[in-house]
């Protein structure tokens, strides 16, 4: 097996006194999609800028694409395609200006900037400022701009956010696309159903440390619980039975339960993303 | 709106990220080229150049530029002033080169003195009164009035008396008692029938005001690229902090400079030195090129930068305010970095600084220039590296 797209070992840094990450380590290979999980304030942010070469980590080391960060930065970031958080965009130009402006940034004078466009559904505003731009639509072309060089690593921090659901499931199918084209895709999110859905790794993040790093199945057939929860309509109200998985009448059970008019709706209970990140930081994502 | 297909990658090679790395130049030049579209399309920016453009380039039309050496004088001869037989004839009395002084001749006393207020014909008069030429003669002393105009310093008025006392004796027929061998020399250039104009006066400041008013361009552009964040994006890419402020730097430098040598074509700056004049405005535009990063830098929105800006621009501009008066100047204004710009341009346009003469101005406008230029640039790195 070759070496990794990204390899972070033992990532140190600290703002004055406080240390904001510590020994972080994780990899990352071509065509995998990890996510990095964690509250405001864990250090997903600061790793992520280490990753980039924005800042220069107190400890550890990077590795990218076979190459060293930040000693090799600009060799890096010439297949590194950042989706950052802020809408940093140029608003006084056009979308095609943005995109024609960063492929110069990286060497490529031709780009195929309608191409593009037309991945993230701005083509028809390509000549429009950005100005104009609603936060979605900013958005969608801070996705386009992250791949203007055709990246090796995508990083995302926040790719769906401020996106109205269908917009969302088209950058996501996006997202899929570029880890099926080989490049490996660095991911932050909130979003814990995003997370599930696309990452083939996740890292638990807090207080700077990795918790954990694992495929989202295997995590939530970890910290899940093996019942299916039956509800169903008694004498006007909803009942509930859960039903040990394990247990030897359970199928019996099921079976009836979808015989019976009155069955509303079945599901296994297995744990959330977020509930194994309480599991392991001891509190919930949202602080 | 339309939602986003998922296609295949439009762009890139068949190995993800295999690209050449771009040179120095092509990311500088790319960074400049889109400060150059941001400039353009910032209302604010383009509206206060072109109008400081034309504004200063209609003003200056309506300059004088010329300087009106004659000295006039309004003189009464009273009757039975003069010997018999003969008449004062009023006219020029040097009559070199349209300088000199005009005699005009008046009438009366009353009609003098009020010429001499309303200071449209004559600076000053003499009235020469009855039996002035027989006093002289008998070896009296006769009184002439001198008519000056209220505020005129003493000793214009004490040369006025000394000048009538002469006038006296020449119209009497009589000789001075006083003959004196007299030789001018003219320390420094001759200005004589070339007087400093008020326009070329105006010149030093217009330029300092265009060339200011880029300090506003460039820490707006500055600043955005901060508060917008954009300089992150850009420093993601193979752009290094380097190369960013490098091309910031070369932006405004050019800015400044261009729109300094389009007003001084304009108001015809240039004169006889015209490569002496234009360092020093090169000079001038590093100047303002390294006080418009350190504005940008430490402005966080557009008003902070607005507000810093003006406080850049007023002390700036008191070089160029003290040379319409000059001597006027207390010694500190030389300190001042935009000193060299108004002394370089005010003595080449003038054809009086040589280059050894204007070597001084030119360092000492050099060493500013590095010296905000490198401020501003270590701040505006520190700024982005904090981001």
């Amino acid at each position: 097996m070759g070496e990794p797209a990204v390899e972070v070992r033992d990532l140190s840094f600290s703002y004055g006194e406080k240390r904001a990450v510590d020994n972080v380590s994780f990899s990352l290979a071509a065509g995998q999609i990890l996510g990095l999980l964690g509250p405001n304030g864990a250090g997903k942010s600061t790793t992520i800028k280490m990753v980039i070469g924005q800042l220069q980590p107190d400890g550890g080391t990077i590795r990218i694409l076979g190459r060293g960060m930040p000693a090799e930065r600009d060799a890096i970031q010439a297949g590194m395609g950042v989706c950052f958080e802020e809408k940093n965009l140029y608003a006084a130009m056009s979308a095609a200006e943005n995109l024609r402006f960063f492929g110069r940034l990286f060497g490529l004078r031709d780009i195929d900037t309608d191409g593009l466009l037309e991945r993230v559904g701005l083509l028809d505003r390509r000549n429009d400022r950005v100005s104009s731009f609603s936060k979605g639509m900013r958005q969608r072309l801070m996705m386009a701009r992250a791949l203007v060089n055709s990246p090796a690593l995508l990083i995302l921090d926040e790719p769906t956010d401020g996106l109205d659901p269908v917009s969302a499931i088209a950058v996501r199918e996006l997202i899929r696309a570029e880890a099926g084209r080989g490049a490996a895709v660095l991911l932050t999110t909130h979003d814990m159903h995003e997370a599930d859905e696309l990452s083939d790794r996740v890292a638990f993040i807090n207080a700077g440390r990795v918790l954990v790093i694992e495929t989202p199945e295997v995590l939530k057939l970890q910290h899940g619980t093996r019942e299916v929860s039956l509800r169903r309509r008694v004498d006007g109200s909803v009942a509930e039975d859960v039903l040990a998985i394990d247990a030897p009448d359970t199928a019996q059970r099921v079976a009836a339960a979808l015989a019976d008019p009155d069955l509303l709706t079945m599901h296994t209970r297995e744990a959330t993303l977020e509930d194994v990140f309480v599991a392991y930081a001891g509190r919930g994502l949202a602080g | 709106m339309t939602a986003p297909s998922v296609a295949e990658p439009a762009v890139g090679p068949e190995q993800p990220g295999a690209h050449d790395r771009p040179g120095s130049a092509s990311i500088i030049g790319a960074i400049m080229s889109k400060d150059a579209v941001a400039f353009r399309r910032n209302r604010f920016l383009v509206l206060i150049t072109v109008l400081v453009l034309v504004v200063w380039a209609v003003v200056y039309q309506f300059l004088p530029d010329t300087v009106d050496e004659t000295f006039s004088v309004g003189v009464v001869v009273e009757a039975g002033a003069l010997p018999a037989g003969e008449d004062f004839i009023p006219g020029d009395l040097t009559a070199t080169d349209g300088t000199g002084v005009q005699v005009n001749g008046y009438p009366d006393a009353a009609s003098l003195a009020a010429a001499v207020e309303a200071g449209d014909d004559v600076t000053a008069g003499l009235v020469i009164p009855a039996g002035f030429a027989a006093d002289i003669a008998d070896g009296a002393t006769p009184t002439i009035t001198l008519l000056v105009p209220a505020g005129l310093p003493p000793q214009f008025e004490a040369l006025l008396a000394t000048a009538a006392s002469e006038l006296g004796y020449a119209l009497s027929g009589t000789p001075s008692p006083v003959d004196l061998a007299t030789s001018t020399t003219v320390v420094g250039t001759d200005r004589l029938g070339d007087q400093v104009s008020l326009a070329e006066q105006m010149r030093p400041l217009l330029l300092i005001v265009v060339l200011l008013m880029e300090v506003f361009a460039l820490a707006t552009l500055v600043s955005g690229e901060i508060v917008e964040r954009t300089a992150v994006a850009v420093l993601a890419t193979p752009a290094s902090a380097g190369q960013f402020i490098t091309a910031k730097m070369l932006f405004g430098t050019g800015l400044a400079f261009s729109e300094a040598v389009i007003i001084g074509l304009l108001i015809g700056a240039f004169g006889t030195s015209p490569v002496m004049i234009l360092a020093a405005l090169l000079l001038g535009a590093l100047v303002v090129t390294g006080l418009g990063l350190l504005a940008g830098s430490f402005g966080r929105d557009f008003m902070d930068t607005l507000i810093l800006g003006m406080l850049i621009m007023i002390p700036l501009m008191i070089p160029a305010v003290a040379a319409l008066f000059p001597g006027a100047g207390p010694e500190w204004v030389k300190l001042l970095p935009t000193y060299g710009v108004v002394d370089v341009v005010v003595g080449a346009s003038a054809g009086t600084l040589t280059w050894s003469q204007a070597a001084g101005p030119l360092l000492a406008l050099a060493v500013w220039g590095l010296v905000l230029a490198a401020a501003g640039a270590v701040t505006l790195n520190r700024r982005v590296a904090r981001l």
